[in-house]
């Protein structure tokens, strides 16, 4: 028994080797001046300072923040009604629906991006809005799924017991209903605004060269302009806004528990 | 009797908790041992030791004179029924049983043979080719019983495997076991903590508490001359009184001496006194040795159970004071206001709060109209922390307002010293509404007269277990009625297929054999 | 009032499923189309199918997805298999540590295990190309499927395998005569999520790949430069198979489920 335990040792290995370590690079990168060889790094600050003395920059960053906070508004928006439609199906159709939710999601991510570039190019949204598009349509999958899960979960019989104790159908809704399915929302909240934050091909596809997010800067230092220390710092700042906002998000969370 | 395993000195603890405490435990041949305890006592550890699923952190396991630790599981003689029987769902009833024989590589005819006559033995002839998940709990057992015997094993491990089973079922397998036991000829070891199923099955009963044995017996043993408190009340039901050894054969409980058959404890020694439900006498008449009151009467089917109060607990007395209406009708804001006069413990001043003032007078205001509930908005009172009465106003934001009496005084408990216990209460004023009102009238009153008992050694709470009152609430009208509030007095649980009615006053009886006498548990 | 409220969500529901299925239903038709335009349907062809075979990088990029999904689901899912059953008797501090490294590696943006990777093979002067495409494949499948066999591991009966070894198996026996066929669902659908994983990859697969290695995501991201309704045929090639493997990977359990029950 206890020896299958010493089945998971190559793996602690592993995962410090190739998961961590990697990690561990980006940061190590950020902190130190030029030059790809080992023995040339210095100890520096100097990327980090980079960046934030640039206004264009921290507008990028801004930016980013914004369609990702918006298109994880529109998705809970859009999410939560299709999440709740679905969820008073009968079984069967419940099934289906989710089924046919699912399907997309399997197909390249690419692909469906490519699609929706051939069907705006027929409109004439500015950039903006297509970014928009784009970005709902990959993520409102897991919005609807993690709500739907979580009311599922949920024990039919606490509405009726609301009921019961006099709450009418939209009470029971706010009161019971709602608030219980708040974790759903919130680790749909982890499944849209992260990868969002730091999505690029989306914007670059859709919304053409002038439109770029933290994602972009981070591509082109790293694979065209071949600055990765920069590049690293980005990421570093980029990782650490996503760290903020996700404390907050689960803060949130963590409140609504405790009352 | 050949000695097959002995477990020497067994110590085992997780995470700092000690499980086994040193163990010292000898099983013979061909033997129906039973582990019986609650559950954390250390029954299943010893089991899983002996299976080789664990490791003792001290002490030797002998199997057939060689020490065991260190030989792993699969090379042990010793097959195990587990607690939810642990069947393969990937395999049919047959390829279950035939499993540990295709593992040790035996020839397939061979196989044949033996798992057939095996699923016999267990009555599942037929089943071979089905889904282990779909089998009944009870067969799902035979099943594992079947896997486990066929590969012949010296001594079979049972962990509690007919706990998940329903009564009836449980009570078939008993029998079947035994009967399966006695075919085989083996040694079972069987872990439980149905103290019935330990009587029933097996030839040597231990009984286990914290990591330690507290007795090992036969079944008669272990009912007729328990070793101590532990085992008596474990162990079907009893009877237990403190008492002291007068002389050998001199017993005595509650002012009373009593003949029993035990002897050799030092004079005056406290000890436990068990008698057994069943053996106790009961006669209608109030003139025997040991005389009391019948409180409550269950059938049980073949007999049945009453409780007899032979000595009252200690008690205290009180006074309700029942008062008519005195709402206070403010007819300008509709309002009706009401509160009633109380008495408490000098102790509590300091830490009073309007709250408490607000709860304890039980106060209230309400619209007159609508009966809908409205706040206090003020409480004014000048309580000290002297004793003596002081008066204490409500008022409602509409202006309506009633003043009560607050009775301080200084704490009178009775402290009843033979038993250490104190207990308290205090005299208090209730409406006619608030006690028709009352849905559990002993809880109320409880509360109402702050009503609670405690050991005068460690200052725990005791719990105040009858309230005796003479009125009945729906009929209550004003004035003072006596509430006696009393701890658990002496009372006898006895068996008996006459039946008597509550209240019934009736005596006792025992003779001196029925009484069993106990060492104090250290 | 209920029939309303009951007809609003259901046009609501359509509406949603429209958005969902709408790019599709677009690059299957644009895939047919007999014009280069992407915006204009002129007429019925297969223009664009011929053109996608006879085109080799297009060929070739469907080759190493194809190859390198096969080669990461096999490993991961032994690698997964072996690590989730070690991890599930491991002490606590143990199953913290690794539960805490995956959840990492899984809610960390790609871009990010992306470029970490990236810096890890430079560092260790590892050239990028097929192999380091692979190996990365690897990497971030092994945590899902944990993820998937994890669950089926804790709902084991502890005693399975303690029974395994009471009956004379050895460690190494108990594992597949009893554990992996316990845990089989949890390895395929591990299995299932390793392959769709790797499959649709397009970021970390991006940075991680050398010159002239392309999947089916990095070659439709460098050509969206040109107009190519080639791509559309691809897509759409991709849509029916997926919607192929979909409907029978629901079909199957319930026709088992079906043929069980007869039994």
């Amino acid at each position: 028994m206890k020896s299958f335990s010493r089945l998971v040792y190559p793996y602690i290995i592993w995962s410090f080797l190739l998961v961590l370590l990697p990690l561990i690079l980006i940061a190590l990168y950020a902190i130190v001046e030029g030059g790809s060889g080992i023995i040339t790094f210095k100890f520096t600050l100097n990327n980090f300072i980079r960046f934030f003395k640039d206004p264009i920059f921290i507008e990028v960053l801004l930016r980013s923040l914004n369609i990702a906070f918006i298109t994880t508004i529109i998705c809970i928006l859009i999410g939560y009604p299709a999440a709740y439609i679905i969820a008073g199906f009968n079984d069967r159709s419940q099934k289906i629906s989710i089924l046919l939710i699912t399907l997309p999601m399997l197909i390249n991510m690419l692909v469906r991006t490519y699609a929706w570039r051939g069907i705006l190019l027929i409109s004439d949204f500015n950039p903006e809005i297509k970014v928009f598009i784009g970005m709902v349509y990959n993520f409102l999958p897991f919005m609807i799924l993690q709500i739907y899960t979580s009311l599922t979960k949920m024990d039919p019989k606490l509405v009726v017991a609301a009921q019961d104790l006099g709450c009418d159908k939209k009470e029971a809704f706010l009161r019971v209903t709602f608030p219980l399915s708040i974790p759903g929302i919130i680790s749909g909240i982890t499944l849209v605004f992260l990868p969002a934050v730091s999505s690029f091909f989306i914007p670059k596809l859709l919304g053409g060269g002038s439109f770029v997010v933290i994602g972009n800067l981070i591509e082109s230092y790293f694979v065209t302009a071949g600055n990765w220390n920069f590049g690293s710092a980005i990421s570093i700042i980029m990782t650490i806004v996503i760290l903020i906002s996700m404390y907050f998000t689960r803060r949130f969370d963590y409140n609504k528990e405790v009352r | 009797m050949k000695k097959i395993i002995e477990f020497k000195n067994i110590t085992k603890s997780f995470d700092n908790s000690v499980v086994l405490k040193g163990i010292n435990l000898d099983i013979y041949e061909n033997e129906f041992v039973t582990l019986l305890g609650p559950s954390g006592c250390g029954k299943t550890t010893l089991l899983r030791i002996l299976g080789g699923f664990l490791q003792q952190d001290k002490g030797e396991v002998y199997f057939n004179g060689e020490e065991i630790s260190n030989i792993p599981p699969h090379k042990r003689n010793v097959n195990t029924i587990f607690q939810k029987y642990a069947l393969f769902p990937h395999l049919n009833v047959y390829e279950n049983v035939a499993f540990g024989l295709k593992i040790k590589k035996i020839a397939n005819d061979v196989i044949e043979q033996k798992v057939n006559r095996m699923i016999a033995l267990v009555g599942l002839d037929g089943y071979q080719k089905k889904d282990v998940t779909l089998l009944s709990g009870g067969q799902q057992q035979r099943v594992a019983i079947a896997r486990a015997l066929v590969n012949e094993p010296e001594v079979l491990l049972l962990d509690e495997p007919l706990a998940a089973l329903d009564l009836k079922l449980r009570k078939e397998m008993q029998s079947e076991l035994k009967r399966i036991q006695e075919e085989v000829g083996i040694t079972f070891i069987f872990v439980t903590h149905d103290q019935e199923e330990a009587l029933t099955m097996s030839d040597k009963i231990v009984v286990m508490k914290d990591g330690n044995i507290q007795q090992i017996g036969n079944p008669t043993q272990i009912y007729n001359e328990p070793e101590n408190v532990y085992v008596a009340n474990f162990i079907g039901e009893s009877n237990i009184i403190d008492g002291v050894m007068k002389d050998d054969y001199l017993v005595k409980f509650d002012d009373m001496e009593y003949k029993c058959v035990d002897f050799g404890f030092a004079k005056n020694e406290p000890v436990d006194i068990m008698i057994r439900p069943e053996d106790i006498k009961i006669n209608k008449n109030k003139n025997g040795k040991l005389n009391g009151e019948i409180k409550s009467v269950l059938f049980k089917g073949v007999h049945y159970e009453m409780i007899v109060n032979t000595k009252i607990g200690t008690s205290k007395t009180v006074t309700m004071h029942v008062l008519a209406e005195r709402d206070v009708f403010n007819e300008e804001a509709k309002e009706k206001m009401s509160a009633s006069d109380f008495t408490m413990d000098l102790e509590d001043v300091k830490e009073l709060t309007d709250s408490d003032i607000i709860a304890r007078a039980n106060a209230q205001v309400w619209n007159s109209e609508n009966n809908s509930d409205i706040g206090i908005k003020e409480v004014v009172h000048e309580i000290k922390e002297t004793p003596g009465k002081y008066p204490v106003t409500f008022k409602s934001s509409a202006g309506t307002s009633i003043t009560i009496n607050v009775t301080v005084i200084e704490p009178k408990f009775i402290q009843d010293k033979e038993s250490n216990i104190g207990i308290q209460a205090f005299d208090f004023y209730k409406t006619v509404d608030e006690i028709k009102e009352s849905m559990a009238i002993s809880v109320d009153l409880k509360t109402w007269a702050d009503a609670f008992a405690w050991n005068l050694d460690n200052d725990k709470n005791i719990e105040i277990t009858d309230v005796w009152y003479d009125f009945d609430p729906d009929e209550i009208v004003e004035g003072d009625y006596e509430i006696t509030f009393s701890t658990k007095g002496r009372e006898f649980k006895v068996h008996s297929t006459k039946r008597f009615e509550v209240d019934d006053e009736v005596s006792l009886e025992f003779e001196p054999e029925d009484i069993h006498i106990m060492k104090k548990m250290r | 009032m209920k029939n309303s409220s009951n007809i609003i969500s259901k046009i609501y529901f359509y509406l949603i499923m429209a958005f969902f299925y709408l790019p599709i239903i677009y690059v299957v038709l644009f895939s047919f189309n007999n014009t280069k335009s992407l915006t204009n349907f002129s007429g019925f062809s297969l223009e664009w199918y011929i053109k996608m075979f006879e085109n080799r990088t297009m060929m070739e990029s469907i080759y190493y997805t194809i190859t390198i999904a096969i080669i990461a689901t096999i490993v991961s899912t032994i690698i997964g298999t072996i690590s989730a059953i070690g991890l599930s008797k491991s002490n606590r501090v143990v199953k913290e540590i690794i539960g805490q490294i995956n959840n990492l590696s899984m809610l960390n943006p790609d871009i990010i295990t992306a470029i970490g990777l990236m810096l890890l093979f430079s560092s260790l002067n590892i050239e990028t190309g097929f192999f380091t495409l692979l190996l990365a494949h690897i990497i971030f499948c092994i945590p899902y499927v944990m993820l998937s066999i994890t669950p089926k591991l804790r709902q084991l009966d502890d005693n399975l395998a303690e029974a395994a070894l009471d009956l004379g198996c050895t460690p190494f026996q108990a594992l597949y005569k009893v554990i992996i066929p316990q845990i089989m669902p949890g390895i395929i659908s591990g299995a299932l999520i390793a392959f769709t994983m790797s499959f649709d990859d397009f970021v970390i697969s991006y940075f991680v790949t050398g010159p002239g290695i392309n999947n089916i995501s990095t070659y439709v991201y460098s050509s969206v430069k040109r107009i190519n309704p080639s791509v559309n045929a691809l897509s759409s090639i991709i849509i029916v198979a997926i919607t192929i493997i979909l409907i029978i990977a629901n079909a199957v359990p319930i026709i088992a489920e079906k043929r069980r029950i007869k039994k």
